[in-house]
């Protein structure tokens, strides 16, 4: 059997959610309920067409904050595990980006971890998307 | 020498990705910013959070070190 994936990982390559969750379930069995979040490359944006996304990322400072997210989680919602996957580079249309879970031993604190870290991860994390389409490429920058 | 790095629509309005300045004593992330962006005038119009050696800091007069990694980024858009 394959070894377990590091918990926070930012990477190139496609993940597999059974794999993500198989390994959120070997960290205890009091797991009652997991939560998951899972991102997709849409393929329209502001009334156009978007082909690929392209993701960059500072990935030192990225991956430490994503660690840090995952701890702040587990000990504000009292999670048994958590993980967070993050793609970068070019994702074609309907591709995974990233993929959250949190497991804890009832459903509330799951449900309300994994929102949390999604929502913390957008504001926290640095990590840029750009928008390709046949209309030309353009990065996203959201207003504050 | 500090490393200056930018990223995504940064580097992108900047044409680098990677930028050197020459250290001198007293200088400030502020005054670092200052110069970059007379520079680069459109890409630090999108800069909105700045990091030193991959924390972010969020005091300008931080003085800098010799050897110091300093990225200026715009808003984050990743998930």
């Amino acid at each position: 059997m394959e070894g377990i994936k590091d918990a926070v990982r930012i990477q190139h390559d496609d993940f597999s959610q059974d794999e993500e969750i198989r390994a959120l379930k070997l960290s205890s069995r009091r797991m009652g309920g997991i939560a998951t979040f899972l991102g997709c490359a849409r393929d329209f944006s502001e009334d156009r067409e978007v082909t690929q996304l392209a993701f960059e990322a500072y990935g030192s400072m990225a991956l430490a904050e994503m660690n840090r997210l995952r701890d702040e989680a587990i000990t504000r919602f009292g999670l048994l595990d958590a993980r967070i996957v993050h793609r970068i580079g070019t994702i074609e249309a309907g591709g995974q980006i990233v993929f959250i879970a949190a497991g804890a031993e009832h459903r509330g604190p799951a449900f309300d971890a994994c929102r949390w870290m999604i929502d913390e991860l957008k504001q926290r994390v640095p990590i840029w998307k750009k928008e390709v389409s046949p209309q030309g490429d353009s990065w996203v920058t959201p207003h504050p | 020498m500090i490393s200056v790095l930018l990223f995504g629509p940064v580097a992108e309005r900047a044409g680098a990705a990677t930028l050197q300045f020459g250290h001198r004593s007293g200088l400030t992330l502020q005054q670092l910013r200052d110069e970059l962006a007379a520079s680069h005038p459109q890409a630090f119009e999108i800069v909105c959070f700045t990091a030193v050696n991959g924390e972010q800091v969020r005091d300008p007069q931080l003085p800098l070190k010799d050897g110091d990694e300093v990225a200026f980024m715009a808003k984050f858009s990743g998930g």
